[in-house]
């Protein structure tokens, strides 16, 4: 692959409510009294310096949470400047972070939210009602133009106190808010005020648990510990970040000790890191599903118009198979092309690998031989999984040609259609939820969506006007259902992001967030001894 | 080629100093030259060769190591890549891949840029204007970025790596040719033709072409080189000869990160076939230059 | 002189100009970079704002007009990816890429010229061979591969040089090597060829008449002279070399424009494409402008014959 591929899959860090269970209430409250209590003992000053090795290269956007797009990278940089009103954190999807509650209104009309006492910005400013206005007001990053078009106004009600007043009741205000985009991450008002975009982007200042002290654009970024964050006082004084695009350089920086953590190491270099004493993985499990997709169903003519042929190339993929050649087997197999923390999931039938179900399918559509499907088009930077599909699926007869394209290009024709015939093997990080996923992907219209079919398109314009969240969840199970019953994808897993430490670090806080590539919370980062 | 430029070529020649040349030089490459062709061979017989089908392996045998190594076995001589293929089968095919590559994108760039060299040379003129601010401006655009560019309008095949390496390195010609093209205009022969009444496309045909020949072939040959090492970048960035075509490029690329793992034969031996083929090209090629063509310098 | 200096400008501008068209469209039709800052999937009005927000949804013509108003105010624009002015990042990598390829350009000589000599001066078989196979080496294996086996050997077995990125001197030296092999090469070819060259003129032959020592001849009248077309071409390759050694860079974490530009590409951050061809292709065509001036100075031929 590329040296600077950027995994395709860079999933969101939305995360499903789960229902708590009792020990994770009691967790809860544990950490709310201690985070509640006035610190006692006087926390140690932070000490020592991470240094990490990044697979992208750092941009100064993603020092300005008013640019965040829908993607998860900006995120690896925002969890340690800046901090949100309400954000994922360990153990809860939407956890109180610069906002200490917030109510719901009974008519669903708006929201209020009460600033926590004693939060702090990097230049010593408090966070008040007026930053928060501003920050959502400033915001253009993803859904930008959905929220402004729900949001009536917002009301500053005293310093700590601030009121979002919507338009009509929005059930998903709030995920939109903390997780699904940006805008809910706040920027300090006079001093953005002050400098400028341009001048925050080169000297940023956030309420986060680090504060900026230089970057080098492509270079790395140094980061040192806000002893004022509300949370708790970060233990680790200095962190850098060390942009070093190729995977075998990066392991080997690791090796060598010059980097403590690492991103995205994958194949055969995660194996050497698992063979070297003292160093250590940390996969994750993205919220982004790979899969192939039959764009040639809607043609009568085309084999893949008969859903046994669809069915039986489903079962020819050897997910786990593929998950341990290529990722050390940590990659979540699934038969859902919608991330299974999603609100709205429905889970289907688990993924079976069975080639000879699989024959068996393919010879009662009349395909006994086989066929040829022509080309199978994917993201360069993934044409292993591809290579493997590929002989997967010619044991079961049917015949294709690889196309991997440089990712550019790539994204540029699956979403301009035109790879209107044979296979395409995609993957989608987007943040959202199940409607959203479906909009993009299955219904007509949708922006991947080759084709559609009328019983599905029927039922989507029904769940989005639906306020009731329990006769929403039926439409969309019902949407789900049909598309893994017509078997219109073959889900191929959540892709495994696969991290690695070395022997310095003592709590790297991979996976607390679930979902999340990166390390987060960095507060809760610490150096061993 | 016409008899009165070979007297004059050699009336024109710099004084002999063949003792002073490099002694190796004067002699035949003989070990480069058979290298060559045993490539050649290996690539028009590889389905023969080949015990494997290079594009199909089995996840159960990944990895596994040539056959002098524990674990290894005869069944697979030089050992398996990453998907359970046969490195050696895959080595058989790949050096069709390098041999198809490197020579027709050599040819695509050879034929494009004598073919404007010598319009440019001879015609002059606006001709010449068009022609050589065209080679500037391709020149000053770096091959690397016109080659991503141009593969992802393309589309990934082993032609279309051919033909962008063609257009990416016409400019190498054009601009050698057309300088000899220039000094071949003031010799007799050329100026006597013009008088006999021959068109100006009879005497770039007749008289042009058959004299900076040699030059394009010299200069073909160093470019075999350079074609094989860009087709190996391309795959390095993601944009080369497609997988799961066995390419020895691909493989190099492919199986790099395994190297530190251990599996080093995955690049070992692409990588000493690539570095064995170029350099023999190369050592043709400067053999080639002496012999054909001692005015060719800067290549 | 005046006029000939006043001509090739002309067609140096003539070019750039060529250039910033030929760049500027072929850019815009590989890709679109708002699909690359959002996961497929994102709603159309996301994607719209971006666009918007880059200027690409206004005509292209239009576009291509701003961006060469903006070009001679001396501004490249702002970098999509890092939404910073392209000038800025360039001139910030610059130093490094000079530097690079400064250090990559002396190894390239100090490998280059010596094997070159060997080559065309008889002093046995072996050494001629060995100097030649091993500059022809740098040329024959694909650098990224150079360059990660020099990584594993020197920083992870041996441990002892970093890895990667830029800082004290020891950085520099496996991406400096792996990219001067590769020009090690021309180097050697040209040094051989014009020692040949100097070697079979009349002056040399006079020098040889007067009875100097041949090792004498060699050093002072034959390589003095020999060495001038060598240093122009170094001098070339130097340009080349800032902005070809996009692999190195890669491979190295090298913080260089040639990175900058690769970053560019994969991202489709045409402004950034656009001033880091540009002001590529500008040091290219002017060095090229300055050795022919030269040229033409040292020999009027060249005026008249043009």
């Amino acid at each position: 692959m590329g040296p600077l591929a950027v995994p395709a899959a860079m999933a969101d860090a939305h995360c499903h409510p789960h229902r708590p269970t009792r020990r994770q209430l009691l967790a809860a409250t544990v950490a709310l009294s201690a985070t509640g209590l006035p610190r006692l003992a006087k926390a140690a000053a932070p000490a020592g310096q991470l240094t990490y090795g990044v697979h992208v290269s750092l941009a100064p956007t993603w020092f300005d949470p008013a640019d965040t797009q829908g993607i998860i990278t900006p995120f690896m940089v925002l969890y340690a400047l800046h901090d949100a009103m309400v954000k994922a954190m360990p153990g809860k999807a939407q956890a109180p972070c610069l906002a200490e509650e917030w109510n719901a209104a009974k008519d669903g009309l708006s929201y209020d939210f009460t600033i926590r006492k004693g939060a702090l910005f990097h230049n010593g400013d408090p966070v008040t009602a007026d930053d928060v206005k501003f920050s959502y007001e400033r915001y253009r990053g993803t859904s930008h133009d959905l929220m402004k078009s729900q949001l009536d106004a917002i009301e500053v009600l005293d310093p700590s106190h601030v009121r979002f007043k919507l338009k009509k009741p929005w059930p998903d205000f709030l995920s939109f808010y903390s997780s699904a985009s940006g805008a809910g991450w706040i920027v300090p008002k006079k001093y953005v005020e002050k400098l400028g975009d341009d001048g925050f982007r080169k000297n940023p200042v956030g309420a986060g648990p680090y504060k900026f002290v230089s970057f080098n654009p492509g270079q790395e970024l140094v980061l040192e510990a806000f002893e004022g964050y509300w949370r708790k006082t970060p233990s680790v004084k200095t962190l850098v970040m060390k942009v070093i695009p190729d995977e075998a350089t990066r392991t080997a920086a690791l090796k060598r000790g010059e980097v403590d953590i690492a991103y995205s190491i994958r194949g055969e270099l995660a194996e050497e890191v698992q063979k070297t004493p003292g160093l250590a993985l940390k996969p994750v499990v993205l919220q982004a599903p790979n899969w192939l997709y039959f764009p040639e169903q809607w043609d009568p003519k085309s084999p893949w118009h008969d859903v046994r042929v669809r069915q039986a190339a489903n079962l020819a993929i050897d997910r786990e198979g593929m998950s341990k050649a290529l990722f050390l087997g940590h990659c979540k197999t699934t038969n859902s092309i919608i991330p299974y923390t999603f609100d709205y999931y429905w889970q289907p039938p688990a993924a079976r690998y069975d080639p000879a179900a699989a024959k068996k399918l393919m010879a009662d559509a009349g395909h006994a031989g086989g066929f040829d499907a022509g080309l199978f088009y994917c993201d360069s930077s993934y044409s292993n999984m591809a290579e493997v599909s590929l002989n997967n699926l010619a044991e079961i007869g049917i015949q294709v040609k690889l196309q991997p394209i440089e990712r550019a290009g790539f994204f540029g024709g699956y979403g301009n259609k035109k790879y209107k015939r044979g296979i395409i093997q995609a993957a989608s990080g987007a943040f959202g939820n199940a409607a959203t996923r479906l909009a993009a992907f299955v219904v007509k219209d949708g922006a991947y969506a080759y084709g559609s079919y009328p019983d599905i398109d029927e039922l989507y314009p029904q769940q989005a006007d639906e306020l009731d969240h329990e006769k929403r969840t039926g439409i969309l199970d019902k949407m789900q259902q049909l598309v893994h019953d017509k078997a219109i994808y073959a889900p191929i897993w959540q892709l495994g992001f696969i991290n690695a430490i070395g022997p310095r670090v003592g709590e790297s806080s991979f996976g607390a967030i679930p979902g999340f590539a990166y390390t987060a919370p960095f507060e809760d980062l610490t150096l061993k001894g | 080629m016409s008899a009165p430029a070979d007297v004059l070529r050699l009336l024109s020649r710099p004084p002999r100093f063949a003792a002073l040349r490099g002694l190796d030089l004067r002699s035949f490459p003989l070990i480069p030259a058979l290298i060559l062709v045993g490539i050649a061979l290996v690539a028009i017989f590889a389905n023969q060769l080949a015990p494997h089908n290079p594009e199909v392996g089995s996840l159960a045998a990944r990895f596994k190591p040539p056959f002098w190594l524990k674990g290894g076995s005869t069944e697979y001589l030089l050992g398996t890549d990453q998907l359970g293929r046969d490195v050696l089968s895959r080595l058989l095919f790949g050096a069709r891949v390098s041999v198809v590559v490197g020579i027709t994108a050599v040819a695509v760039a050879g034929v494009i840029g004598t073919g404007l060299g010598i319009l440019s040379g001879y015609l002059g003129g606006w001709v010449d204007q068009v022609i050589m601010r065209l080679t500037d401006t391709w020149l000053a655009l770096p091959a690397l970025t016109f080659a991503i560019f141009l593969s992802a309008i393309a589309g990934p095949s082993m032609w279309n790596i051919v033909i962008i390496l063609g257009i990416t390195y016409w400019t190498r010609y054009a601009r050698v040719i057309r300088g000899e093209v220039l000094s071949l205009k003031e010799r007799e022969f050329v100026r006597l033709a013009i008088v006999a009444g021959c068109s100006k496309w009879t005497i770039m045909r007749r008289h042009i072409l058959p004299n900076v020949i040699n030059s394009a072939i010299v200069l073909g040959t160093l470019m075999i080189g350079v074609v094989i090492i860009t087709e190996a970048t391309l795959s390095f960035l993601g944009v080369g000869v497609p997988p799961p075509q066995p390419a020895w490029g691909l493989m190099l690329s492919d199986g790099k990160q395994g190297l530190m793992v251990g599996y080093w034969w995955l690049t070992v031996f692409p990588g000493l076939c690539i570095m064995f083929m170029v350099l023999s090209a190369n050592l043709m090629g400067d053999w080639l230059r002496v012999k054909l063509d001692p005015q060719l310098r800067q290549l | 002189m005046k006029r000939y200096i006043l001509k090739r400008s002309g067609y140096c501008l003539l070019s750039l100009i060529l250039l910033s068209l030929t760049i500027f469209f072929f850019v815009r039709v590989t890709g679109d970079p708002a699909l690359l800052l959002v996961e497929p999937g994102a709603s159309d009005a996301d994607i719209a704002a971006i666009h918007h927000q880059f200027g690409l949804d206004r005509p292209i013509w239009v576009q291509y007009g701003l961006f060469v108003w903006a070009l001679l105010h001396g501004d490249l624009g702002q970098s999509f990816y890092y939404q910073t002015p392209v000038m800025e990042l360039y001139l910030d990598r610059l130093p490094n890429s000079l530097l690079l390829a400064g250090v990559a350009m002396g190894l390239s000589l100090i490998i280059g010229i010596p094997s070159g000599i060997l080559a065309s001066v008889r002093v046995g078989r072996f050494w001629d061979n060995a100097g030649k196979i091993f500059s022809l080496l740098g040329l024959s294996l694909p650098s990224f591969w150079v360059g990660l086996v020099l990584i594993l050997v020197f920083s992870v077995y041996l441990g002892w040089l970093p890895s990667s990125g830029a800082g004290g001197p020891l950085h520099l030296i496996m991406p400096a090597f792996a990219l001067g092999w590769y020009f090690a090469a021309s180097h050697m070819r040209l040094t051989r060829s014009s020692m040949l060259e100097v070697l079979g003129s009349e002056y040399v032959k006079l020098a040889r008449l007067k009875g100097l020592p041949e090792s004498l001849v060699i050093a002072k009248h034959a390589f003095k002279n020999a060495l001038i077309p060598v240093l122009t071409l170094a001098g070339i390759n130097l340009v080349i070399m800032v902005n070809v050694a996009v692999v190195v860079e890669t491979v190295f974490a090298w913080p260089g424009i040639g990175r900058l530009l690769y970053e560019g590409i994969s991202f489709r951050d045409f402004p950034i494409v656009q001033g880091v061809v540009l002001l590529g292709g500008a040091m290219i065509v002017v060095v090229n402008l300055v050795v022919d001036i030269l040229y033409a100075v040292i020999d009027p031929r060249i005026r008249l014959g043009s």
